[in-house]
């Protein structure tokens, strides 16, 4: 079975291994560097900077640690970009190299459908290549979403993917949209000393988290001095010599040296033969698939950003496998229940399931248990005790419904609530698990506990 | 221990009056009470605050606790300096470590407040 797959971000170069492991030949065109947008632009080379920036903020209260220092801190900006492109460079070639493992063919181009069984490579030299394909896999990803208000110009009004190469530290910026993306290089920079304004048109910053937990991380800006400027939208935008000047709902304005726009991605459809094949789009031009990831021409899957729903990169890679299982006829499926997910500010967010206003909304009987970081001993030895648990279980089956937690390795304690969602067990349970002790971990058991009012390190509730 | 020139919300807050303008902050009981300060989200200039109700938030090691306003009026000036030392509030809470200006809307509202003496009591009956 001859399987292409187009683009080699998350989606594609997971879907392009896992069926050459289920014995295809395997194709993968991608037009300009494998990885993707995850590891070219967005997740790999954004959690780089954010190390050298807590590595900053760690340095700038040694004293807090009993260490003394002598002599200035300096964040050496060409250094960290040096240090997050080696960091990405070494993963693009891990992924190179699993390819030659699986003899996963990889051809550099841009690649179209000509029809379901054909597909066209324009390569960088102006030739074409015709490549058959018993099956195709589309997984072209997404890009930074341009304001035809105010369109990147790279030097000024910068694109997430300006952002993470930039070549020097501007005194001021003001972000355009308080999503993941914003709030993330919102405490980068920060962090490596400029001025930053967040403008947000809706009344809170991630407003797809759970409010209480988005309400922390409000209260973590301002601890910062990032000023966070909510249910203001921009106007217009102009540009100076030296500066830019956002105008927020006609009347007020800002200025700073660089605007970031981070207000969403657009979709990678265009010159693809999407048209000429009738494949189905969504209202936002969304490609349109089945559980299976089969778009609605048979034969033809689609995997990742391009399809919409949650713009992730573990959730392209397992629509990739899915994806993958059904081109070589293994019939998958593909699951959304249990998508942790993780949102690297300083601290951390990490969430999975229903979040209070779905549960609201739905109409589920709900109980909360939190736990603060603050009471647990390890979070006070590691210095870093803002923060909190929440778990949100049912009043009546106690079946855990959702679980999130900012502070400290927020992403990675995740996953406990992830399994315990996964595993469909009840919030009694999960506080019956022993938890080392001291640990971060400790606070899932306390938040499960309080379901019940009966955290051991809570005083009584009235 | 509490300053007898001073008048003293139940909320464990005070005030030191000087014409139409308080000057607030919080006691040394709510102080010791929360212990190691780590944070105040300072209220912003401008604002009206409404007696005994939040006027901004205080977190220390232990916990995060509102900060009541002791009187209603129009916040004047903040002491920014608890920005980045806000446990100046634990080592002076009745000096440096004050939090806000108030203008006063209506100066019959003090006479609610406790004196020294009656605050101390109140602390003693809650305790
Ligand atoms: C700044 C930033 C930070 C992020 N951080 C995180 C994070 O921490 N965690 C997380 O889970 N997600 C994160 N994301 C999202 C994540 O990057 C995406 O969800 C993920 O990359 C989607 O994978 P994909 O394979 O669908 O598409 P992409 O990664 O976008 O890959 C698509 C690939 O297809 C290629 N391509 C497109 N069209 C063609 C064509 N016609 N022919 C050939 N090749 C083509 C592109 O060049 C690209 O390489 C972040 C995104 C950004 C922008």
């Amino acid at each position: 079975m001859n399987l292409v797959v187009i683009g080699s971000g998350p989606g594609g170069y997971v879907a392009a291994l896992k069926a050459a492991q289920l014995g295809a030949a395997v194709t993968v065109v991608e037009r300009e560097e494998v990885g993707g947008t995850c590891l070219n632009w967005g997740c790999i080379p954004t959690k780089a900077l954010i190390a050298s920036a807590e590595a900053l903020a760690q340095a700038r209260r040694l004293a807090d640690f009993g260490i003394n220092v002598n002599g200035s801190l300096a964040a050496d900006l060409p250094a960290i970009m040096e240090r997050k492109n080696k960091i990405v460079a070494t993963q693009i070639k891990g992924i190179r190299a699993l390819f030659k493992s699986w003899n996963i063919s990889l051809l550099s181009g841009h690649a179209s459908l000509l029809d379901s069984k054909t597909v066209e490579v324009s390569r960088s030299e102006g030739t074409q290549e015709l490549l058959r394909a018993d099956r195709v896999i589309i997984a072209t990803g997404s890009r930074p979403a341009e304001l035809p208000m105010f369109p990147f110009d790279g030097a000024k009004i910068l694109s997430s993917n300006d952002a993470v190469n930039l070549s020097e530290l501007p005194a001021s910026f003001i972000i355009i949209g308080a999503g993941v993306i914003g709030c993330e290089f919102a405490f980068i920079l920060r962090e490596l000393g400029a001025d930053v304004t967040i403008v947000e048109a809706m009344p809170r910053a991630v407003l797809s988290e759970d409010a209480e937990i988005a309400e922390i991380l409000e209260k973590e800006l301002k601890k910062r001095k990032i000023k966070l400027i909510t249910s203001a939208k921009v106007t217009g935008v102009a540009t100076t010599e030296s500066s830019v000047e956002v105008v927020l709902d006609g009347d007020r304005k800002l200025a700073a040296e660089k605007v970031l726009v981070s207000v969403g991605r657009s979709y990678n459809t265009e010159h693809l033969g999407l048209e000429s094949l009738g494949i189905a789009r969504g209202p936002r031009g969304e490609i349109l698939v089945n559980e299976k990831m089969e778009t609605s021409v048979s034969g033809i899957y689609a995997v990742g950003d391009v399809i919409g729903g949650m713009l992730l990169a573990h959730v392209a890679s397992k629509e990739g496998i899915v994806a993958a299982k059904n081109a070589c006829g293994i019939s998958a499926a593909i699951d959304y229940r249990v998508v942790p997910a993780g949102i690297f500010t300083a601290p951390e967010i990490g969430s999975v399931g229903l979040r209070e206003h779905q549960a609201q909304k739905q109409g589920i009987p709900y109980t909360v248990g939190r736990f603060p970081m603050r009471g647990l001993g390890k979070a006070h030895a590691m210095g870093e005790i803002a923060g909190l648990f929440k778990i949100i279980a049912h009043a009546e089956t106690d079946h855990i419904l959702g679980v999130h937690i900012i502070g400290p390795h927020a992403s990675d304690l995740i996953h406990e609530g992830a399994l315990a969602l996964q595993a469909g067990i009840t919030a009694q349970a999960l506080a019956a698990m022993i938890h080392a002790h001291p640990t971060l971990s400790e606070g899932i058991m306390e938040a499960a506990e309080d379901i019940r009012g009966t955290a051991i390190h809570l005083p009584k509730k009235n | 221990m509490n300053p007898e020139d001073l008048k003293y919300h139940k909320e464990h807050a005070w005030v030191r009056v000087s014409g139409k303008k308080a000057t607030m902050g919080i006691t040394d009981y709510a102080q010791e009470a929360l212990g190691d300060i780590v944070y105040i989200d300072l209220p912003e200039s401008d604002i009206h605050v409404e007696a005994g109700t939040e006027m901004s938030e205080i977190e220390s090691t232990k916990t995060s606790s509102p900060v009541i306003a002791p009187v209603s009026g129009t916040i004047v000036s903040v002491n920014e300096k608890l920005a980045d030392n806000p446990e100046i509030i634990n080592d002076d809470p009745y000096g440096k470590g004050w939090i806000a200006v108030i203008e006063i809307d209506d100066p019959a509202e003090l006479d609610e407040l406790m004196d020294a003496s009656d605050y101390e009591q109140h602390i003693e009956e809650n305790k």
